[in-house]
């Protein structure tokens, strides 16, 4: 009678072993990212995929961001940063804000070499708690010609002709050394290397689409939609282009 | 943190071990030549890993190497030879307890009239190489060997680019291991060309 | 690191074209981030069939021997050379024979049926899954490269010569974005009656 009333339900749960919970601050949103500067325009493309696991949250979230500047439209600059959206939506929206006051302060446009620079002390601001993205940005400089920053997750920085980001990385980054940068290719007159030119924006926009459209076929976390900004005298103009969508 | 080198230059291999048996942190013997083993007349092989496996997986190839050359009376080629010894290696290495031996096997093809030089590793990879190194001398050595390697070396220019590498490593490497023997393979043979205190 | 199939590094992939084949290979053999050798080809030929072989190098080099045997065995009893698509089962069953203790490798297979004289290629994982694929291939540390490099310049019904150009350029720009992979490439070009071997040189870091 006493071994009935003392003894346990059998959906008890008391274990024997004590549980453990742990939160992991960080996730993976897929996606990917590329930019490219020119003579006179620069270009940030990304897909609008947003990812966590094997499942799509949605196939249009656009995720390049444009940071409007004194000094016309011409001194926009375009900012995107892949990985965990979280944390990129977080930088992003901050550095917005100190954009914005830097421009109320002095008076004068944000350069995109002075923006670098503020991406670069804010990222590493979080060295010990990093934001978890691959951050890029891009802009005309004061002479309009086009200008791409890269950055790793605590701010280590790098001015260049192109760079790829996120997911698919690994896939576009040779495509664009060789067909941007040229490398590994040689005059066949001269035998000698040849050496990479400013494109023109017409066959970067084809080069992109292309490279996007190749990558998709081989990567689960890119496709739906490709964004691409591109940065001109002109302002920031923006085009989609549609990805395969499986 | 024994040194094995080889170089081959345009007539024979020079083999380099170090002189120093190490056992934790103890130098047990300062003299040591027991890096080494003669295969056949023109071969040898020189090794380092887990004390006990080196000289018993050494010994085990040099007698079966032996025998053959016995039963056959025809005298392998290091090419051979270390096709052998690879195979064994390998069938060791998924074994219940694999040897954890790592080779240069430095020979003279006297059919090519070639000097040849084989690097073995632990897992068996094995690859024929103008110059190579195990552990950590491979770090400090290989980028020299890259500047001042040449394939038509003479010996006294390989001897000299030996000498230069042990230089190296006396300077970087954080124990003493109580100089080198230098043996050279060539078309007469297997011999002790110097040895550097 | 320790990873058995990205200890000693490696690139290769393999295209088809118009009446033709080509497989590619690099010439690196590391151990982790040492560079031991860079004259070491991962490409193999048996009768009119070749086989790439990525991964660790001592499986490379133990199932070029199997498969040497193998083919030996098939030529004397059969009395006549494999085909590419006999030797790709021959590679999986062989491949699944070690099914719980595997060979850590992930070959790919390009040639033409003497017969038919149609191209063929393919890919398998390193228990012998056949991935019978019609345009191109990859393998080893640099297949993530490589599959970018492949999906954006390839093209249906390539001459021998553009596809020549089209592997080598995929092969190395792919091997330039992988520390494990390079030090030279090695290309086969593969038509009915003629095989083309050409090295490139290629930057050495």
């Amino acid at each position: 009678m006493y071994a009935e009333h003392f003894s346990e339900p059998a959906t008890s749960h008391v274990a024997s072993a004590p549980i453990e919970h742990q939160f992991y601050p960080y996730a993976s949103n897929g996606g990917t990212i590329l930019a490219i500067a020119g003579a006179d325009y620069a270009l940030l493309a990304g897909d609008t995929r947003h990812i966590t696991g094997y499942s799509i949250n949605t196939r249009f979230r656009p995720s390049i961001h444009t940071l409007e500047n004194l000094g016309g439209p011409e001194r926009a600059i375009v900012v995107a940063a892949n990985g965990f959206s979280a944390d990129g939506d977080a930088l992003v929206r901050r550095l917005a804000q100190r954009a914005e006051w830097y421009t109320y302060n002095h008076n004068k446009p944000l350069s995109v070499s002075a923006c670098a620079r503020l991406v670069q002390t804010m990222l590493y601001g979080k060295r010990t708690f990093p934001y978890y993205v691959h951050t890029i940005v891009a802009g005309l400089d004061e002479s309009g010609r086009g200008e791409v920053y890269s950055f790793d997750p605590v701010g280590s920085y790098e001015r260049e002709q192109c760079r790829a980001g996120g997911s698919a990385a690994s896939l576009l980054m040779p495509f664009l050394d060789n067909q941007v940068n040229k490398k590994n290719q040689y005059d066949a007159a001269t035998g000698l290397p040849q050496v990479a030119t400013d494109l023109p924006l017409e066959e970067t926009l084809k080069l992109v689409k292309d490279a996007f459209s190749s990558v998709t076929e081989r990567h689960i976390h890119v496709g739906d939609y490709l964004e691409i900004k591109i940065v001109t005298k002109e302002g920031v103009k923006v085009e989609y282009f549609p990805l395969k969508r499986d | 943190m024994d040194v094995i080198l080889g170089i081959t230059t345009a007539n024979e291999v020079i083999v380099i071990t170090s002189r120093a048996f190490v056992r934790g942190v103890s130098i047990l013997k300062a003299d040591d030549k027991d890096k080494t083993r003669i295969l056949s007349p023109h071969t040898m092989m020189a090794f380092t890993g887990e004390s006990g496996d080196t000289v018993q997986f050494a010994e085990f190839i040099q007698a079966n190497i032996q025998l053959h050359e016995m039963r056959n009376a025809v005298e392998l080629s290091p090419s051979a030879i270390t096709s052998f010894l690879r195979n064994q290696l390998a069938t060791s290495l998924r074994s219940r307890k694999p040897y954890n031996v790592n080779v240069l096997v430095a020979g003279y093809d006297e059919a090519k009239g070639k000097p040849e030089l084989n690097w073995v590793d632990y897992l068996s990879a094995k690859v024929s190489v103008p110059y190579a190194a195990h552990g950590y001398a491979a770090y400090y050595t290989l980028s020299l060997l890259d500047r001042w390697h040449r394939t038509d070396l003479t010996l006294e220019e390989g001897l000299k680019v030996a000498e230069m590498c042990v230089a190296e490593l006396k300077k970087r490497l954080p124990i003493d291991f109580k100089g080198v023997d230098i043996k050279v393979v060539d078309k007469d043979g297997i011999r002790t060309e110097k040895v550097i205190e | 690191m320790s990873d058995p199939s990205s200890i000693n590094g490696g690139a290769i992939v393999a295209m088809v074209g118009k009446d033709c084949v080509a497989i590619a290979c690099d010439m690196r053999l590391g151990m982790q981030a040492l560079t031991v050798s860079n004259d070491f080809p991962k490409i193999y030929q048996y009768n009119n069939t070749f086989i790439g072989l990525a991964g660790l190098a001592t499986d490379v080099l133990t199932l070029s021997e199997v498969f040497r045997y193998k083919v030996n065995m098939y030529n004397l009893r059969e009395e006549r050379d494999i085909e590419p698509e006999t030797f790709a089962n021959l590679v999986s069953s062989t491949l699944y024979e070690k099914r719980f203790g595997p060979y850590f490798v992930g070959p790919i297979v390009a040639g033409i049926n003497s017969k038919t004289g149609k191209p063929y290629i393919c890919g398998f994982d390193l228990i012998g899954c056949i991935n019978f694929a019609k345009d191109f291939v990859v393998g080893g540390t640099t297949s993530h490269q490589l599959f970018g490099m492949c999906e954006s310049l390839w093209e249906p019904d390539l001459e021998p010569e553009d596809l020549f150009e089209t592997i080598s350029q995929a092969l190395m720009n792919a091997q330039d974005r992988d520390a494990m992979s390079g030090a030279g490439g090695l290309v086969y070009i593969i038509t009915k009656d003629k095989i083309v071997k050409r090295l490139l040189k290629t930057r050495q870091d």
